[in-house]
């Protein structure tokens, strides 16, 4: 039996050695893809949003509202316009995602005791980008109000230091306890490891088998006592190999890159990577054995890596999927590996905390060969 | 002397289609048996079930003794297969590939190493033994795929087309190993359509629409043809074919060279009608002569009237 193995794995390894296009593109692809994708994400927080300030009231204290937009990294000013029409213009042609416009008789109206309205255009298209826009205008107004409240308590005879006491009795204290950059590529980067694994992964092992079949050898093969077995674990084991060097050098520019912790968690992450590298191989080869034809078994490759992009839980927390849907995600062993992955790089889990997502990932192996082996025929079609 | 392959009723559906019907052969262990017959007779069904590639529908095979149906593997160890389609890693050496089926055969480190390097030289491959086998000429592939096929020294050999293509010099070479291999006591069971390697096999089987019509030693078919043949040297050649195609009695018609070779039921009387026909037309008739029948006139023979079959197994 293991001698059977190491032949069939000996002949794969000779095969993937001698295709030296699919070699390179086996060994850069990964790096290439994490760094891509880690890039891409990297800005995943909503900086410099593009917007306009129509000061129609050009008051002293307009002037003060305007410069505070300013402070916030969030949002960026592009420059004042002169009209309503102006402004409206250029959120139409999505130049800006937002357009503040202070009234005239703002300061007029506020020295009178009244209401005074700061108004803001808001561009609602881009839904990461307008609530953020919102958040600001809000805090801008909040500390406006505040400043203002003081200094009047403070003409009446309150010190600054009680008057902003008796505004703000309350303070919100928030003490960060994990990912303490607030980075959602910290959040992301596991995601990004395991898609890069996934991709790689099932595509090469479906096609092993519908590739033996379209160029004949395998029915010179299974007319060989060899086992079914012994031809899947033969198969597996050089895969096994190359997908465990991409661990590796994806880890690396994890680490080296993407501030991703590897070298505290190393024993921990290897194993996880491991096993999770072992279910997309058992699913390529699932995949393998059932296709007819090596088309088929990409097509039926794709059909797979697409809903996991979406699904697993890779970008966002699964919780963000409708009810009606999730129950799908805990279909893909992609989820409990990010899940896993996150608990020990963003919280420093141990084994004890994830021990459970280790058992589902070798349980999904184990199913995925039994699976296959069962779905591999000896026949001619 | 005990059989080697024994089917009963052997047959073998594909939807719609019998590639195989109630087919019941009998190979007796140390022969060569040719199969022959038209493309889609059934022939590469048939050994696809004797090597427990496929499934019969109906009917037992026992190759080696072993049932097929109840244990593939068994027969697996003990029969060697060569397909039609050339079936080697092409992105393997020559060494290599036998260096693979011999492991997967299960022959233990030592034997294994001598046995490749045995049927190396056996082959005559020794001397490119590193090259890619993709590089290999059909010829050689051919050998080497022979090769494959004896690597664990089966006892039962079976080889589909396996000189297809090939030019004479490789199938002289092919059928010398094929006798080697005899000699060593293997049964051999080889399908051809090339009538003079029928003539090579001690017993042969006429396959058509996937049943034996006719079979025996080559002998025995040409003397049991129940057809008579004339052969006529006349001159024009296909003026003398079509006058002796529209006889009545004449069953068929083949040109060979300047040669007609006029079958029927019975050439007593046709003989002179013959030569009176075609004299009638203006023909130089030089000879017609009572000839005994090749191996390929028996296959013509038996497979006269039926239209073509192209199924393609």
């Amino acid at each position: 039996m293991l001698a059977v193995i190491g032949h069939v794995a000996r002949k794969e390894t000779l095969q993937i050695l001698r295709d030296r296009r699919t070699l390179i593109l086996i060994l850069v692809m990964p790096i290439l893809l994490t760094f891509l994708f880690g890039k891409a994400l990297e800005t995943g927080e909503l900086r410099n949003i593009p917007l306009v300030i129509l000061n129609q009231d050009g008051s002293p204290e307009s002037n003060v509202i305007a410069t505070a937009f300013s402070t916030f990294d969030e949002v960026q000013i592009q420059g004042e316009v002169g009209t309503l029409r102006e402004a409206q213009d250029r959120l139409a042609q999505g130049k800006i995602k937002a357009a503040i416009v202070i009234p005239q008789g703002f300061m007029r109206q506020i020295e009178a005791g009244g209401e005074a309205e700061l108004q803001l255009l808001l561009d609602w298209t881009d839904n990461s980008s307008a609530p953020i826009v919102e958040g600001v205008a809000q805090r801008v107004i909040r500390r406006y109000n505040a400043e203002r409240a003081i200094r009047g308590l403070w003409a009446q005879g309150v010190r600054p230091d009680r008057g902003r006491r008796l505004i703000q009795p309350v303070f919100v204290q928030t003490e960060i306890r994990y990912n303490p950059g607030l980075q959602y590529l910290s959040y992301v980067m596991p995601g990004v490891i395991g898609l890069t694994l996934q991709l790689l992964t099932v595509m090469l092992m479906a096609i092993t088998i519908p590739r033996e079949r379209e160029r004949g050898t395998l029915d010179q093969l299974i007319a060989t006592p060899i086992s079914r077995t012994e031809l899947i674990l033969g198969k597996l084991l050089p895969y096994l190999g190359i997908s465990l060097l991409n661990v590796v050098t994806i880890l690396y520019v994890a680490d080296r890159w993407f501030n991703v912790p590897v070298r505290e968690r190393l024993p921990l992450l290897l194993a996880l990577c491991t096993l999770f590298v072992l279910t997309s191989l058992a699913t390529g080869l699932l995949i393998s054995a059932v296709s007819r034809s090596q088309f088929q078994a990409v097509q039926i490759a794709v059909f797979y890596v697409l809903p996991v992009f979406m699904l697993s839980g890779a970008y966002a927390p699964i919780e963000a999927i409708p009810e009606t849907v999730r129950p799908i995600s805990y279909l893909f062993p992609l989820m409990y590996f990010c899940r896993a992955v996150r608990a020990v790089t963003l919280r420093g889990a141990g084994l004890v905390l994830i021990w459970k997502d280790l058992a589902i990932l070798s349980g999904f192996v184990l199913v995925f060969l039994y699976w296959t082996v069962l779905s591999f025929k000896k026949r001619v079609a | 002397m005990s059989l080697a392959i024994e089917t009963t009723n052997l047959t073998r559906r594909f939807g719609p289609v019998t590639a195989v019907a109630g087919l019941n052969l009998s190979v007796r262990s140390g022969e060569i048996f040719g199969f022959l017959g038209p493309n889609g007779a059934g022939k590469t069904t048939t050994i696809r079930m004797l090597c427990g590639l496929l499934l019969p529908s109906e009917g037992t095979a026992r190759v080696a003794g072993v049932d097929v149906t109840q244990d593939a593997d068994a027969v697996k160890r003990c029969v060697g297969y060569m397909p039609q389609r050339f079936s080697l890693y092409g992105d393997l050496t020559v060494e290599e590939n036998l260096d693979f089926f011999a492991g997967v055969y299960r022959l233990p480190g030592q034997e294994r190493r001598r046995r490749v390097t045995d049927i190396l030289e056996r082959v005559g491959l020794a001397d490119r033994r590193r090259e890619l086998t993709d590089h290999l000429s059909g010829g050689l592939k051919q050998r080497l795929a022979l090769g494959c096929a004896l690597v664990h020294s089966p006892a039962i050999l079976f080889l589909d087309e396996p000189t297809a293509g090939a030019d004479p010099p490789s199938r002289q070479r092919m059928w010398d190993l094929l006798y080697e291999a005899a000699a060593e006591g293997r049964t051999i069971l080889v399908t051809t359509h090339y009538v003079e390697e029928a003539e090579r096999c001690q017993t042969i089987g006429f396959m058509h629409r996937g049943r034996f019509i006719g079979s025996g030693s080559p002998e025995q078919c040409k003397a049991e043809m129940n057809e008579a043949l004339l052969e006529v040297d006349a001159l024009p050649v296909m003026q003398a074919a079509a006058v002796a195609r529209s006889l009545e009695g004449v069953t068929g018609v083949s040109i060979y060279g300047h040669m007609v070779r006029v079958f029927a039921k019975s050439t007593t009387h046709l003989r002179h009608h013959l030569h009176e026909a075609l004299v009638a037309r203006g023909i130089v008739v030089k000879t017609i002569r009572a000839v005994a029948p090749t191996l390929e006139d028996v296959f013509m023979s038996l497979t006269r009237g039926t239209p073509e079959n192209n199924g393609g197994r």
